[in-house]
């Protein structure tokens, strides 16, 4: 009968001491993150300067403005396109020019396509960086983005955009520091290499030397995300912009007026 | 009533755990956003979109001239058909299916690079506003690349040897400088390849059409 008593009180010492262990270790689990998130923070915050705000500010500034531009291109290439459908003169002259600006317009990439194919998708490695190692190794880089342009343009491609900008004869993808520029816009990953050509021709490009003396050895190395797959049917962009020339002049073929 | 104020304790702690794993996680993913950008990069960034806005405002100009133009012929059929000729040979010239010929400069190079060198060069001659080029006479198209082939690197079915010609036309100074320019192509060539690049600026230079058929047999235009 003596000992009835002391049951309950150390089922309540127990319970006392399983919330206050919990407790305990929510709020230390509850410290550490908020102190690896407080240091992340401080250095991001000091990372930003005024100067950087600026330039950034101005960045996103000539986005809109580009945007706003290409806009305005896609609209004025709409009213010429129009004019040259329905240019006056036999039908037989203006059924011939309409079939070669159509065949010229398709050759410099400035027309939608669809068609079989394939889409890539590679990303920056989700890994760690170890003490000591460049970050950049572990990013996205221009160059990879160009090896896989030749492994598809080697492997039969008929046409090809990277993040929706079609890659055409005057595309350079290139580097300013880390970030990647195709057709001089500013491009983020997830990088999204869409191409069209025939499938089985296509599907070997991994096994270019392109592929893998670039790609392949930094997935392996650092692991960047990546993966593919065939499709059936998919739609490229027409190229932005307006194919002309500054310092050249192109040369009429010989026997035409 | 102090069990339900415990419960209520643990779901706040929860949530904030959560809230600062979530906030964790997100700051060890790659920072893309442009405020993390390195002034060095957003300067370069302002000055890449900077000249591809001017060029876009070029390009506008000279488009909406050209729809003046159309809209000026009225019913004068014919020179509607010579506008859009003009804009065939434009077309097929940019595509490289035409020729063109301009101020540019020829480079020749003395040594075996590999594929990537050589896509690198032609890469850097795009950087630079190239309008067009060709490789010992045969026209680079958007499709022409450097590959491994079995006798040596080859650019659309041709070999290319130990010494070879890219003909480029463009603004032959900003072309040079970005080629011979401090850490350029050229000194990146001769220290890693042992190969010699000369580059001569020209006042004409001619980059003949390709003689590969462009022509599309799996893609369709989008009507």
């Amino acid at each position: 009968m003596g000992r009835e008593p002391a049951a309950p009180s150390r089922r309540r010492l127990s319970t006392r001491t399983q919330w206050t262990l919990s407790v305990a270790m929510a709020l230390a689990i509850v410290g550490f993150v908020g102190a690896a998130q407080w240091n992340s923070s401080v250095q991001r915050t000091a990372f930003t300067t005024s100067a950087q705000q600026v330039l950034a500010n101005q960045v996103t500034q000539l986005e809109t403005e580009q945007d706003a531009l290409q806009a305005r291109i896609e609209q004025t290439n709409g009213k010429i396109e129009s004019y040259q459908k329905s240019a006056a003169g036999s039908e037989a002259d203006l059924t011939q020019l309409n079939a070669h600006l159509a065949a010229a317009r398709a050759a410099a990439g400035l027309t939608r396509v669809h068609g079989s194919g394939v889409r890539i998708e590679i990303a920056d490695s989700l890994r760690q960086v170890p003490p000591g190692e460049s970050p950049a190794n572990y990013l996205v880089l221009a160059e990879d983005l160009r090896a896989i342009v030749v492994a598809l343009w080697a492997s039969g491609a008929e046409a090809i955009s990277i993040n929706t900008y079609r890659v055409v004869s005057s595309t350079s993808i290139r580097a300013v520091g880390n970030p990647v520029l195709i057709n001089d816009q500013y491009a983020q990953p997830p990088f999204v290499i869409e191409a069209i050509g025939p499938r089985d021709q296509l599907s070997q490009f991994e096994s270019q030397s392109a592929f893998l003396s670039t790609v392949q050895r930094r997935i392996d190395a650092f692991g960047l995300e990546y993966a593919w797959a065939p499709l059936d049917d998919i739609t490229l962009e027409a190229f932005v912009g307006v194919p002309s020339f500054r310092e050249g002049v192109p040369v009429r073929p010989t026997g035409t007026p | 009533m102090r069990g339900r104020l415990a419960q209520l304790s643990m779901f706040g702690v929860a949530v904030l755990i959560g809230l600062l794993l979530v906030g964790q996680l997100r700051s060890q993913q790659r920072p893309v956003e442009l405020r993390t950008l390195t002034p060095q990069e957003l300067s370069g960034l302002v000055q890449s979109l900077s000249q591809r806005n001017r060029e876009l405002q070029t390009a506008l100009t000279a488009q909406l001239g050209q729809l003046n133009s159309y809209e000026r012929t009225d019913v004068e059929g014919r020179s509607q058909l010579e506008l859009g000729q003009q804009e065939v040979l434009t077309l097929n010239a940019f595509a490289g299916l035409g020729a063109v010929q301009g101020r540019g400069v020829v480079i020749n190079v003395q040594g075996f690079l590999d594929w990537i060198a050589v896509n690198d060069l032609l890469n850097e001659l795009r950087n630079s506003r190239a309008e067009a080029i060709a490789l010992d006479g045969l026209r680079i198209t958007a499709r022409s690349v450097a590959v491994q082939g079995v006798d040596g690197v080859m650019i659309d079915g041709q070999t290319i040897g130990s010494s070879f010609e890219v003909s480029a036309i463009g603004e032959p100074d900003a072309l040079t400088s970005a080629i011979t320019g401090p850490g350029g192509l050229k000194s990146q060539l001769e220290l890693y390849a042992q190969a010699t690049l000369t580059i001569h600026e020209m006042a004409s230079v001619l980059v003949p059409a390709t003689q590969r058929d462009l022509g599309f047999t799996v893609a369709q235009p989008v009507e």
